[in-house]
């Protein structure tokens, strides 16, 4: 029988958790952002979101973001970010593929 | 989204099925076990309205929940790979070689391995590689996105010695994970995209000679001739793996992959360049050794048997330049790649490897590096018609409100990037008129090389 020892290659990581935001007690009478980030049919996709939660909960209001910064993809900067959280109770992204 | 949440704004993000794991694994690497995400079958990109309609009606609940359920979905139960935090890790076997399978098959399991089989790191082996740097072992290098490992000198040690390293080549390899750590990379977009972004190394300077790289003919490999080049770009693919957490499938969300990932490692011919070496370009001296790092999505030849007049040349490979279906192809017309953490913004550079008779042709012409890169940009033209034809036309709007006459006049001729230095150019490879162009993603970085 023989053994073989190897240093391990995988690196460690330090990362500090964050915890969840409170959720929504009710839609009703809410903001939401609706936060595109430019990759093609986001924007349409969230326009039918907008549709179709306003046919349930017809007192919410929809704002529409995009990010400041990028090309392809663009991303919110901290100012655009501040922006989302002084106008929003709740966000809906496309922010993956 | 995070930074949403972090703030105390409930999110939910659109995400598609084969995009779950990703999605999860990114809210885990800054911070957010569980993360809401509304599902649908398919990415809406290339989706008709009518698709993303039927896509969105189908998981509108989600949505709803999503926002106003506590969040319960974890990305650890599905995490794709292993995790393992033994410093050492002991693997058994009938004899040695049986016990080297067994490692093997681990790492695959595992998704440590980029598919080719591995030098294992005994102890002894990483100890040795650590004789090829004078820094200490726990000494931190680079935290690596996207998963931001820590890139202690031993754990780069490590992931050079199974790729077949030797000690000299420890400060190359090094010095290139310094490279792709610096925030003007956005590392983090390179490694997680479903582009097949492949970090294309390019050293200058007394090392490449004294430690075997080649700059002539196959120096991109494969072979014997270029076993350096092979194991120091196989090396830096890994801690990008092993370090850095880019597992394919996982968080490397590439379509289709590339062979160029496995390792793109050269140096470049100075001896037989007309022109001042590449890294002198960038400021640095003749006698310093450095390591320059470009991902790059792909690569064409640069073929010209028939011409020996800079104008010709120069004709011709712009017509490399012009390719509509790469990515940084009048991707300027949206902006920049931009990375708001840290307030960068990259143009899109591409690479071109003149092989020494061209270099040698320019040369005779009277074109230095600076004046190729004048023309290259001046001949590398397409229509607005044409560029904007695969681009999101929101985004344009947005980038460049002042150009918005071009709608008007779409056969206007524009360049494909912004600016002539725009073209890296370096002179490698042997005796022939072939040289190599790379279609780039971003900028390249340079850095000296210390042991």
């Amino acid at each position: 029988m023989a053994t073989l020892e190897v240093v391990n290659p995988q690196a460690t990581t330090v990362i500090e958790a964050v915890a969840p935001a409170p959720r929504l007690d009710t839609m009703r009478g809410k903001t939401i952002g609706l936060y595109w980030n430019m990759k093609s049919g986001g924007d349409t996709a969230l326009e039918r979101t907008a549709k179709l939660l306003e046919e349930r909960y017809p007192d919410t209001e929809f704002k529409q973001y995009i990010g400041s910064v990028g090309a392809v993809i663009r991303h919110a900067t901290d100012e655009d970010i501040e922006q989302v959280v002084d106008e929003c109770d709740a966000v809906v992204g496309t922010t993956s593929d | 989204m995070i930074e949403f949440e972090k703030r105390g704004i409930p999110t939910t993000s659109w995400t598609a099925d084969g995009f779950i794991m990703d999605a999860m694994r990114s809210a885990e690497n800054f911070g957010m076990t569980t993360f809401s995400i509304s599902t649908m079958p398919l990415p809406f990109t290339n989706q008709s309205p009518e698709g993303i309609d039927a896509m969105v009606d189908g998981s509108i609940d989600q949505v709803v929940s999503g926002l106003t359920e506590p969040t319960t979905r974890s990305g650890f139960e599905e995490e794709g790979f292993a995790i393992v935090s033994d410093p050492v890790l002991t693997f058994e076997g009938s004899d040695l070689l049986d016990a080297m399978d067994a490692f093997n098959r681990t790492f695959i399991d595992w998704k440590w391995s980029d598919g080719l089989p591995l030098v294992p790191p005994t102890v002894e082996r990483v100890e040795r590689m650590l004789q090829g740097t004078i820094l200490p072992p726990q000494e931190v290098i680079a935290r690596l996105e996207p998963g931001f490992g820590i890139a202690t000198v031993e754990k780069i040690a490590a992931n050079a010695v199974m790729a077949g390293c030797s000690p000299d080549h420890l400060p190359i390899v090094i010095t290139a994970v310094q490279c792709i750590a610096e925030p003007q990379i956005y590392l983090r977009n390179k490694a997680m995209s479903t582009g097949p972004h492949a970090p294309l190394i390019v050293v200058n300077g007394p090392i490449a000679k004294e430690i075997g790289l080649n700059s002539g003919v196959c120096a991109l490999g494969p072979g014997a001739v270029s076993h350096a080049n092979t194991v120091i770009g196989r090396a830096l693919r890994l801690v990008m793996m092993n370090v850095g957490f880019t597992y394919p499938g996982v968080s490397d969300m590439d379509t289709i992959g590339s062979p160029i990932k496995y390792s793109m490692c050269v140096a470049e011919n100075e001896a037989e360049s007309p022109w001042e070496p590449y890294h002198v370009a960038k400021g640095f001296r003749a006698d310093e050794s450095t390591v320059t790092v470009h991902f790059v999505y792909g690569t064409c030849e640069l073929h010209d048997f028939e011409n020996w007049k800079a104008e010709e040349l120069a004709h011709n490979f712009a017509s490399a330049a012009c390719n509509l279906c790469q990515v940084p192809t009048g991707k300027w017309l949206l902006g920049r790649r931009a990375d708001p953490r840290y307030h960068t913004e990259e143009k899109e550079h591409h690479f071109m490897m003149i092989c020494p008779e061209h270099a040698q042709a320019f040369h005779n012409s009277g074109w230095d590096r600076k004046r190729l890169q004048e023309e290259m940009f001046r001949l590398s033209r397409m229509s607005f018609k044409d560029l904007i034809g695969n681009k999101e036309h929101k985004g344009f709007e947005i980038a460049h409100p002042e150009l918005q006459w071009l709608w008007d006049s779409p056969d206007t001729m524009l360049p494909i990037v912004e600016t002539p230095d725009c073209f890296e150019i370096a002179v490698v490879g042997g005796a022939a008129g072939r040289g190599a162009f790379f279609w780039g993603g971003g900028g390249p970085i340079t850095k000296a090389v210390q042991m």
